[in-house]
């Protein structure tokens, strides 16, 4: 059974929220004033391309996911709490906006690098929040 | 013009010279005292050049992780004589920053004589990055070793080569560590040893990655107008030539911007030594992860670009070699103490220089790098030579 996550709270309210489908992902930028270019997170004090100051800047919501441009597994905790292994991905969430998830397969040979994955909503052990891990947008179209 | 892009700036008051060199082992992290390694790295460095603490005007202490106000609590206990303290914090550079403060301050006249050390012991890994109020998707976003092992990766599938491309450079930085009293490895390790160690992320295995560890590092400088007035001996004084720093810029292409930062350095502060890459008989650069030696190689121009892993298998990156490269164990075999690890870099080439290197001696070596990058990121370049080339 699907487990509703629309009750739950973003444990990362600044970076995402449920998107309109209820599984996915949306995430939250900010549009430059001066460059029009996006910035990640949304509440990153200066535009990450220009330096142009973003206080006043739109917040701007997109479909959470991206290119994959390389990825490993990480075999021992490198944080506490954190599974092993697990694996973990750069991706490319806008143009020159590269950053670090964790995507959610059981192992390497379900990536390559290049292909589209797809934010989606993991429910966390507290039961009230969920958080976001990365899966390959065919599956999350399934 | 700034200090960075004036190459004769480190000319002044008669040129900047390594006096005196001391080391506290690096060793895997203990109760001891910090006072205690950084008191026994000082006190070497003073008797290595035949100063006393007396005549020291001024010293930068380079340290991540012991708090506020490092060298004052340890100083006190050679003598409080009244010199200038400065604690520098660049991440694993501190030590690295710390020299080149000090360089500064020797160049410019405003001392003759002026201590550069590093000290830490193994800390909590606060980091700036995690303060910064913003949040990220990841939890090991700033965790060096995922970055590293994203870096390893696309340098395998890129090149094609097998992991025992990386490898190898545990295997060359282990053995150097091995015949190096103040490293922390001291054990040769074979390639099957390095291959079948525990993985830690990706395809790095844990002994291709440097170990969490506490040492210190201390160096002396001197001008060239003081290295006479208090005859010394110029044969052990080892000349800085070149000093440059500079930051990560927006990398245009995915995964390039710490080798473009090595490149934009390291070719920086050869224009400014006014010697090509080739000519490097020592270079100490950061091989945190084995794969940084390879791609660092590249970057700093002592092999064509493409050869790093081909001018390791030749033998070109050994003692006796083209250029020894990490001939003191590097951050993989001598360890990676963060506050010390520059300054054993400037240690080592002077020892190397000097032909004092017993048992790891490189011969004929009169030209060295010292090259480190640290979290943010930065980057950091030393050129040393003997005081006559």
């Amino acid at each position: 059974m699907t487990q509703d996550l629309t009750s739950m709270k973003p444990q990362r309210p600044s970076l995402y929220r449920l998107a309109a489908d209820g599984r996915s992902l949306d995430f939250l930028f900010t549009q430059c004033p001066a460059c029009h270019a996006l910035s990640f997170p949304a509440n990153a004090p200066g535009c990450m391309h220009c330096g142009h100051p973003t206080a006043d800047a739109e917040q701007v919501a997109r479909p959470g996911g991206g290119t994959l441009l390389e990825y490993v597994t990480l075999h021992v905790p490198l944080v506490p709490g954190m599974p092993a292994p697990s694996i973990a991905g750069d991706i490319r969430i806008a143009e020159q906006v590269v950053e670090e998830g964790v995507i959610a397969v059981d192992d390497e040979s379900a990536l390559q690098p290049g292909m589209t994955l797809r934010a989606v909503a993991v429910p966390l052990a507290s039961g009230d929040s969920y958080g976001c891990a990365f899966v390959p947008a065919q599956e999350a179209a399934r | 013009m700034s200090s960075n892009t004036n190459s004769n700036w480190l000319d002044g008051n008669d040129g900047v010279y390594v006096a005196g060199i001391g080391l506290h082992p690096y060793q895997f992290p203990s109760d001891t005292p910090y006072t205690h390694l950084g008191l026994a790295a000082v006190r070497g460095a003073l008797a290595d050049a035949g100063l006393d603490w007396k005549q020291v005007q001024s010293a930068y202490v380079g340290t991540t992780s012991i708090g506020m106000a490092a060298g004052r609590v340890m100083f006190r206990h050679l003598g409080s004589t009244g010199l200038s303290v400065t604690q520098v914090e660049n991440a694993s550079a501190s030590g690295s920053f710390a020299f080149r403060q000090a360089c500064m301050e020797v160049a410019h006249g405003i001392s003759d004589v002026v201590l550069a050390m590093g000290v830490d012991k193994h800390g909590d890994g606060r980091r700036a990055a995690n303060k910064d109020g913003l949040e990220r998707l990841s939890d090991t976003a700033t965790i060096p070793a995922v970055k590293f092992a994203l870096m390893a990766r696309s340098y395998l599938r890129e090149r094609g080569a097998g992991m025992e491309s990386m490898a190898k450079v545990a295997v060359k930085n282990h053995a150097n560590a091995s015949r190096n009293p103040y490293a922390q490895f001291r054990k040769p390790r074979t390639l099957e040893q390095v291959l079948a160690s525990p993985k830690v992320a990706g395809d790095l295995t844990v002994q291709q990655c440097c170990p969490r560890g506490e040492g210190a590092a201390a160096t002396l400088l001197v001008s060239g107008r003081a290295l006479k007035r208090l005859g010394l001996d110029p044969k052990r004084c080892v000349r800085v030539r070149a000093s440059f720093a500079n930051s990560e810029r927006d990398e245009t292409t995915y995964g390039q911007g710490p080798i473009d930062l090595v490149r934009s350095s390291a070719q920086a502060a050869l224009e400014a030594a006014g010697i090509g890459a080739t000519q490097l008989d020592l270079l100490e650069l950061h091989d945190a992860f084995s794969v940084e030696e390879l791609l660092y190689s590249e970057a700093v121009g002592v092999c064509a670009p493409g050869e790093g892993a081909a001018y390791l298998e030749r033998g070109d990156s050994q003692i006796g070699g083209r250029c020894a490269i990490n001939a003191s164990g590097g951050l993989i075999g001598m360890g990676h103490p963060l506050g010390p690890t520059g300054i054993g870099q400037i240690a080592e080439i002077t020892r190397q220089i000097r032909g004092e290197a017993e048992g790891r001696q490189h011969p004929n070596a009169r030209w060295g790098m010292a090259h480190m990058i640290g979290l943010g990121s930065v980057a950091i370049a030393h050129v040393l030579s003997a005081a006559q080339a």
